[in-house]
Formats: structure tokens, sequence, C-alpha cells
């Protein structure tokens, strides 16, 4: 009720469209230090790549106009698919794990619990932690033949080396294995998300819910989803846009001492990066940026309508 | 009855507390083989089976990586860095999130989804550009080239806005009452409600650029301008590698990042409640 | 207001389309005057050549290259430069060793200040040469009379059409490695300069023993795609630009035997393991490794720093397929080129000329290296380093007979490395069949050729 009265009271104020301007212009004085830094910096040269898309360049002679020709092109590129299709693959798992775990670990570690300081601490260590150096750990644990886990494996159920996942070396395992290495290296920072999250919630709805008799579940399901409703947008959002983007982890876990990927690991950003900087083609690298680009940019909309409705 | 339902209670927090700790040590056992590998030579990082804990530990790996490489600077360069850049995002972004969650203005949602969309493209895609633009403009070798690239991104945005959602607007509309400017509301209302945001902010704004690689490599050629992770790489040479090195390297790198954890630890704590809101 | 974002916009555009054509304007300027000004350095060289080297005015060159720390000759070659030369101040820029290339090239095209460039691989230096970032050197190789003979045939296999844009300094070969002590307590005949590939196959298995910590291994590959697939083209027959590769089959057989047999470790495991060829080695694990030269210099002092304890040790030639000349065997090579728009050209050409050459070959033996130029005194002066095998095989085992660059220079050898490299490792994982792995490395390498 108070709402409506102040909302109202406010349209009532407004003096018409002088005052309007002078309410746009603060707004827009609020976004200007990042949006001029974020426009110079980082938007020009992102432009740059676009155009980039429809020319032919090698990166230091002159750039030949190609029109469409580098996005027709990528109809006909299969290993361009495989890219695109493992990288879906691997969002696909990464995110609802990602998502679920951050939660429950943030929920439980909001609780006073013994420990929690530290416990938060250890959960966000390896996102910390440099890659090079937990990726070669992982491998080592997952290695096939001597890593422990396939070692206890071997012991537990008797299964020959042999017949056991290869893991990060087998081309059935290998999104498996991934996707489990990046839920454990970045649930921790989502949890963090979360937990600043949590801190926001005001404790007298769930006070208001247990007088109405409802349960933990209850709680869960009615307070605090709705109540994280921003963050969990923002979760998604930001573990999409990383899962598209992934490319550090796989070439840290996956690649050879060539440097390589192979088809059952190749990723879009690893496709981008070899076809500008080895083939020396940026314009056929920026027009698979912008399928990439296309496709967050729709996953957003789409996101955006819905916690739009569900704010409401 | 209530004494029953006790015991389920304690069950379940004992299961909670086993798995957990087994979880701990999942998380953990990373750390316990980086840090035994910082005490091994070389050649005995990688050997099946492992040895958790070296015949004869090698302390000298930890005195070598000062005098191998320049650490001290890189640490110094790194550090300067990460706080600049974590300063003002801090600011630009909390400032340009306010607008896109508590004022209306013409185009603000299709602005503002340009600007996540942006966070898409993999700047691989737009590294070389960036690169010759930065150079015309003479920032090639300077810290400020790095400073510039990271201070102002559309995630801090982003985060910042999400939270920002969460405060009620009735909050704001009362301080307008009371005739409180926006950038007065921004201050006095928004800054010291959104502490637990600006501590995630900050967090993952010195950790991502405390960790980046990349960027330094492409803009900071020289020596003395180099960051850590330029250091770490520097133990990886063409035909060798010293674990060693890396593991203890790393194992120093990581120290500064845990201590700014740590220290904001603290906001992660206070609820909004706390602040007085009418419902 | 919405016009106000407009022209942010536009603005932006604006911005961006001037840096385009900015860009494209002055790169196009550098292709002109790249034609050029081969003729005015030369021309610009042999007045100062003329002069002699009196170089008053005080020169100071930038040089791109990655591991500084790690490489023993750098300061040596510029000291012995600065004896001769001391108005010239050589200033390193370490570009790092992983993506050395791809950071070049990019440093390159934004305009880096650099004077003379290290090449390390040649799909790389194909790169560079497509970017125009290269001086063209045949005009100063006529010039100056450098005599490219001297360099074994690898400046012919790096011609760019007519032209060549970089001279090698250094040049590594393949050899094998052995663990004496391995041979001895097994009692089987050393390794010789003269094995074919079948008799180092067979070698082997013979020195395979063990089992657990206590395993040894006949014979060791190193994940890279060279140090397996290249056995393939020593006999002559085919190269790996072809487009066509049946003929790797026999290689690929065999080595996957040897890994199903446990003669060697499994590729999976080296590579999730990552473990490095060294450290096998040193841990006197694997008896034989195929391995290039440059090995040479880091066994002899970890053995002296005690990190290695494969002590007793030996190299001979690179096995060879039957009817081939032993001491066939695969190379690399490491040259070093001229920025096309540095500003001190002539200096930076003379500082190559003498890296490359003879003065600079003998400051880079005397740190256990062998430099491109490879003559008697530079064999000697290697085999006589102390920590090098005694024996002679292992000093025989240091002259070549045929070498082929691991990669031939090739307009696309980039993109074509690539798949290779990926095919290569679908097949040692053995996540596809050598013969889909053939037939798919065929149809994109192909696809490459043909676009």
């Amino acid at each position: 009720m108070q709402n409506e009265t102040i909302l109202g009271t406010r349209k009532a104020q407004k003096p018409g469209l002088k005052k309007n301007m002078k309410d746009h212009l603060v707004a827009y004085s609020f976004i200007a230090p990042n949006f001029i830094g974020f426009a110079l910096f980082t938007l020009v040269p992102m432009i740059f790549a676009f155009v980039l898309a429809f020319v032919k360049w090698d990166g230091a002679n002159p750039m030949d106009f190609v029109g469409l020709r580098n996005f027709s092109r990528l109809w006909g590129d299969a290993t361009f698919h495989k890219a695109l299709w493992n990288t879906i693959v691997y969002t696909v798992g990464v995110v609802p794990l990602t998502m679920v775990c951050a939660l429950g670990l943030a929920i439980l570690l909001n609780q006073k619990i013994f420990g929690r300081n530290a416990m938060r601490t250890v959960f966000f260590f390896p996102y910390v932690a440099s890659l090079v150096a937990v990726a070669a750990v992982w491998n080592f644990i997952f290695s096939p033949t001597m890593g422990p886990v396939n070692q206890i494996l071997h012991t537990v159920t008797g299964l020959p080396l042999e017949e056991l996942p290869r893991w990060a070396a087998d081309k059935d395992w290998a999104m498996f294995t991934v996707v489990l290495f990046t839920v454990w290296k970045n649930m921790g920072y989502y949890m963090v998300i979360y937990l600043a999250g949590l801190q926001g919630v005001n404790p007298e709805l769930y006070e208001a819910a247990e007088l109405d008799g409802a349960g933990a579940w209850k709680r869960f399901r009615n307070v605090t989803i709705p109540q994280l409703a921003p963050t969990s947008f923002f979760v998604l959002m930001i573990l999409i846009i990383n899962s598209f983007k992934v490319y550090d982890i796989f070439i840290n876990l996956f690649a050879g001492a060539d440097n390589q990927l192979n088809d059952s690991t190749r990723v879009l950003v690893y496709q981008i990066y070899n076809t500008a900087f080895r083939s020396l083609d940026y314009g056929y690298a920026s027009a698979m940026a912008i399928v990439l680009f296309l496709l967050v940019l729709g996953v957003t909309i789409v996101q955006f309508r819905g916690e739009k409705k569900y704010g409401q | 009855m209530v004494g029953s339902n006790k015991t389920v209670k304690v069950g379940i927090l004992m299961i909670a507390y086993i798995l957990l700790a087994a979880v701990l040590l999942c998380m953990l056992v990373p750390y316990l083989w980086m840090l035994s590998s910082s005490l091994k030579l070389n050649k005995d990082v990688f050997t099946f089976p492992m040895q958790w804990i070296p015949d004869q530990p090698r302390w000298e790996n930890y005195a070598d990586i000062w005098t191998k490489i320049p650490l001290g600077r890189f640490i110094y360069n790194t550090a300067k860095l990460s706080v600049i850049v974590t300063v003002l995002q801090l600011l630009t972004s909390s400032f340009a999130a306010y607008a896109f969650s508590k004022l209306q203005f013409k185009g603000k949602n299709a602005l503002f989804l340009g600007y996540i969309a942006t966070i898409a493209i993999p700047w691989q895609a737009y590294m070389v550009p960036q690169f010759i633009m930065m150079r015309s403009m003479g920032l090639n070798n300077t810290h400020l080239a790095i400073i510039l690239l990271q201070a102002f991104s559309a995630f801090g945005v982003f985060l910042m806005r999400q939270f920002y959602q969460g405060i009620p607007d009735e909050l704001c509309e009362a301080a307008r009452i009371d005739g409180l400017s926006e950038y007065g509301i921004w201050a006095k209302i928004m800054l010291p409600l959104s502490k637990p945001a600006l501590s995630t902010l900050t967090i993952f704004t010195f950790v991502s650029t405390w960790n980046d690689f990349l960027g330094p490599m492409i803009y900071l050629t020289k020596t003395e301008l180099k960051t850590i992770q330029i250091g770490l790489r520097m133990f990886i040479s063409q035909y060798s590698a010293e674990y060693g090195l890396i593991m203890a390297a790393s194992v120093i790198s990581i120290i500064p990042v845990l201590i700014v954890f740590l220290g904001l630890q603290k906001y992660f704590v206070q609820g909004i409640a706390s602040s007085g809101i009418k419902g | 207001m919405r016009l106000k974002r407009f022209l942010g916009i536009t603005l932006a555009a604006i911005l961006a389309i001037g840096l385009l054509a900015g860009c494209s304007g002055t790169k196009g300027n550098g292709a002109d005057t790249g034609t050029q000004k081969p003729d005015n350095s030369a021309a610009a060289t042999s007045d100062t050549g003329g002069n002699g080297s009196d170089g008053n005015d005080p020169v100071t060159l930038k040089w791109a290259l990655w591991d500084w720390e790690a490489t023993a000759y750098y300061q040596p070659l510029i000291d012995a430069y600065k004896t001769a030369h001391p108005n010239v101040t050589i200033e390193y820029v370490d570009l790092g060793s992983t993506d050395y290339m791809t950071m070049l090239s990019t440093q390159l095209s934004g305009g880096a200040d650099l004077d003379i460039l290290t090449i390390k691989d040649i799909p790389g230096y194909a790169n560079l040469v497509k970017q125009n970032h290269l001086e063209p050197l045949k005009g100063y190789i006529g010039e100056q009379g450098i005599d490219t003979a001297k360099y074994g045939g690898t400046v012919e296999q790096i011609q760019v059409g007519d032209e060549v844009y970089a001279l090698p300094f250094r040049s590594d070969f393949w050899v094998i490695y052995y663990n004496k002590d391995l041979f001895d307590k097994a009692g089987v005949p050393y390794p010789t300069n003269d094995m074919t590939l079948e008799q180092y196959d067979e070698l082997a298995r013979k020195m395979t023993s063990g089992s657990g910590a206590e395993k040894v291994y006949g014979a060791h590959y190193h994940t890279w795609r060279s140090a397996v697939q290249l056995f393939g083209i020593l006999d002559g027959q085919h190269t790996i630009l072809d487009g066509e590769y049946d003929f790797l089959k026999p290689t690929y057989e065999r080595i996957l035997k040897e890994q199903e047999d446990g003669i060697v470790m499994d590729y999976a495991t080296l590579k999730t393991s990552s473990t490095h060829y060294s450290g096998v080695f040193y841990n006197n694990s694997v008896a034989m490794m195929n391995m290039g030269s440059w090995f040479i210099a880091t066994q002899i002092e970890k053995v002296k720093s005690g990190e290695s304890q494969s002590k007793n040790w030996g190299i001979v030639k690179y096995p060879h397929p039957d009817g081939v000349e032993p001491g066939t065997t695969l190379g690399t090579i490491t040259s070093l080129a001229v920025n096309q728009k540095s500003e001190n050209k002539e200096a930076a050409l003379d500082f190559m000329k003498f890296v490359t050459g003879e003065e600079g070959a003998a400051v880079i033996a005397a740190t256990g290296t062998i430099p491109a130029i490879t003559t008697d005194e530079v064999v000697n002066s290697i085999s006589s380093i102390e920590g090098f095998p005694a024996d002679e095989n292992s000093k025989a085992a240091l002259s070549t007979a045929k070498t082929y660059l691991e990669m031939p220079m090739h307009e696309k050898s980039a993109d074509i490395e690539v798949i290779l490299n990926e095919v290569h490792d679908s097949i040692m994982t053995e996540n596809t069949s050598i013969d889909k792995g053939l037939e798919d490395m065929k149809t994109r390498v192909q696809q490459v050729l043909n676009n």
C-alpha cells in the first residue's frame, strides 16, 4: 500500500519533460565513467573485430572485403561444427551442476557452523590456484594406468585396468572429466556470489514463513529461491558465458606437448585461436566469435525476459 | 517426540559433517600435492607412486625462486596493478550499476543487454585490434595499459546491478522524499548496504588481475614491468619445465589472494535487515 | 536521449573505422617500401662496410628471443659482438617459449620496435613471411658474399619463392640417447650408429624388463608428434605436406604395437601425467630414447648437478629405414631474421650476419649447442666438452648424412601442422583407428591445400 502512495506522489511531482531530461542526464552520468572506459578500450576493438568478420585479413597486410563469405564457410566447416557441438555439450553439463553445488554450499556455509570461514576459504581455493598446477594434479590423479583413481577402481571392482575409463585420454570420458574438473574448480567462485546474495535475504521473511508453519523445504522454495532470483540470473548468465568461452581449462587438461586438442575435446575458442593465430585468418575467426556472441545474446534475452517476469 | 526429533537432527548434522570433511579433503588434495611438489626436485614431481612427503625436502626451492627470477619485483608489480584495478572497478561498476538498477532512462534495457553480451566475446577475437590501438596510443609497456583494459568491465556492472536489484526500491524512494540526491542515495544508502557485493567484486577483480597472464604477456615485455604469472611461466622453457620451482612460486603467489579473501569474509554475514527496512 | 546513445555508438564506429583504415593504410605503405628498401639498405651497408667498423654512432638493437635465462649462448654472443662493435648495445625482449611465434607476430602487427627476430619454427616463419614482417635477405646475402652452402641445405629448405627471409644459427637434429648401465646390466650390446628401424624395435624389445617401480622400458617416445610420426619420412619418398598419409601406417603400427606390448610407456599416461622425457631418462627407467641434440647440453649439466642418475650414457645416430644411409635424421633449425620496419636495419643485418656466421657458430658450439654451420672444428668443440660421452660412436653420431626438417616450408604449414597434431593425438590415444585417422588427415589437409 505504502509503495503505491510513494509512487503515486512521485508521479504527480513530475513537472514534465524538463525534469525527465534531467533524470536521464543524472542516469547517464552514473553510467559514464564505466561506459566511456569500456567503450574506448574494449568496445572499439570489439567493433573492429566485428568488421573483420566481413573481410579477409592476415593481421598485417591490407584487408579484402569478402562480404558474407566467412559466414557461409562456417556452414560447411566440419571442425567448427564439432567445436560448437562440444562447447554446447560442455555448457549443458557444467551449468546446472555448478549452480546446484554452489547454491548448496552457500546455504550450508551461511549457517552458523563450526569452522565456517576456514571452509569457505577451502572451497574457494581451487578457483584461486594456478590452473597449470591444478590441471597437472588432476590429470595425474586420473591418469589411466597408474593414477590413484583407477588403481582404487581396479582394486574395488576387480576390473582390469584396460577396461576402466581412461578419463582425460578417453574420447568417451573426456567431456565427463572436464565437466567434473570445472565444477570442482569453479563452484567456490559461484558459492561466493550466492553467499553475498544470501546476505540480502530479509530474515523477517523466514520468520514470517515459519510463523505460517512452513517447513525447511517450503521456506527454501518460497523465500530463498525468489529472493535470490537476481543472483541466480547473474550466476546463470556468467556460467553460460564462461562455459561458451572456455579455453584455458581444455588446453591445460587435454592439450598434449604440441598444444593441440582433438576431435572430442575441440572447443570454440580453441578454434578461434587457431584460425586467427595459426592460420592468420582473422576474418574467419571473427565470424566464429560473432556466432558465439549471437548465441549468448539469444540466451541473455530469453533469460532477461524470464527474470523480469519472475521479478513481478 | 521432541527427543527423537533432536536425535534425528544430531544424526543429520553428523552425516553432514562427515560428508563435508570428505569433500574438504577432495578440495585440499591439489594443495597438499602442490606443497609437497614444491619441496621436490623437478624430476621427482611426476613420478608414480606419489610421494606425499619427500624424503629429502628441498627447501632451497623457496630460496631459488627469488634469485632465478625477480620474483619480488613481480609481486610488487602485480600487487600494484591489482589494487588500482580493483579500486577503479569498484567505483565505476557500483556507480553504473546504480543507474541500471534504480533509475529510469531511455535505452536502459538495450544498453544493459548489450553490455552483458559483450562479456561473451572471447578476448582472443579482439586482442590484436586492441593491441594495435593501445600501441598507437603509446601505451605499450606501461602498467596503465593493463589498468585501462581491466578496470572498466561489463562484468562488474552486471554483478553490482544484480545485487542492487535485491535492495527494495522503497528505500530509494524514501530517501528521495527526504531530499537526498541520486548521488547521495548511492553514497549513503546503496554503498553501505552492498558490502557483501562489493566484497565479492573486490575478491573477483583482485583474483582475476592477480592471475591474469595473457594481458601482461602481450603488453609488458620489459622485465621490470612483468607480473607474477609471467614469472611462473619463466620456469617453463622450450625443452624443460622446472615444476618444483613452479609449485613453490605458486604457493607463494596464492598467499596474498588468500589474505584478501579472509579479510573480506566478515562482510558476508551482515544481513540487510539490520538496517531496518519496512517490509 | 536516444540521439545521445546513437551518437556514442556512431563515434565508436567511426573510431573503429578510422583504426581500420589507418591500419591497413600503414600496412600498405609498409608493403610498398618493403620492395624498395632492400636496395637502399644494401647500398647503405656497403657504405658503412667501406668505412670499416668505425661505428661511432651509438646504436641500440632490440632482439626478440625466448628463454633468456635458460639459454647459454645469448649473452656470450652479445658479448662477442660488442667487443668488435662497442657502439652497439643489444637489448633483449624475452617473449617466453610457449606461443613465442604468436606473440612475436602480435608484437610486430602492433608495430613493435624490434630489430632482430629469432625464428623458432617453420610454421611461424611462414606466417611472418606472409605478413610481410621480415626483411628479404637475398640481396644482402649476395652483397656480403655469404655462402649458403655452409648451412647444409637448410637455407634452401626455408626459401619462399626466390627469396629467403632468415638465416639459421642453430641446428638441432635427432639422435638416440641410451643408458649404458642398463645395457651392461642386461648384457645386451650397445646400440650402433647404423640401425634400421626394425633393429631399433628389436633392441627395444630386448631391453624391456621388470615391472612396477623396477620396470625398464626399452625405448621412449615423447608426446610430440615429431617423435613418432616422422620416422615415416626418413626414406625421403614422402613429405608430410603431401596430403596423402598412407605411408605413415607402418610407423604407427610399429609404435602402437610397442605401446601395447609395454615396450614403451603409454602415450595417454605420459600425456595426462605431464611426464617429461628428461625425467624418465634421468631416473634410469628407459634404456633408449630418441630426442633432439638440444638434450646433450642439458643431460651433461644434470649429470654434473646430480639430478640425472643416468650418469653413464651415450648417443648414436638415428635409426633409419632399410636402404637409407645411416645418419639420415630429422632436424629443426633456429634462425635469425630482421624486422622489415626496423629503423636500424644495417646494424641489425650485421648482427644477424655475425650470429649466423662462423664466428657466431664458434661461440654457440662452446656452450654445447650445435650451431647451424657444423664444421669439424664445431664437432670437436662439442665432443670435447667435459661430460660428453667418451666413446667414439657418440662423437661420430654428431655428424649427419641427410637432415629432413621436422616441418618443411609451405605457405600453409601452420594449418597443416595443427591438423597433423590433432590427428596424431587421436591415433596415439587410440581414440581413432590408424586407418580412420590417416583418412581424416588426408581429407582435412587436402581441404587446406585446395582452399
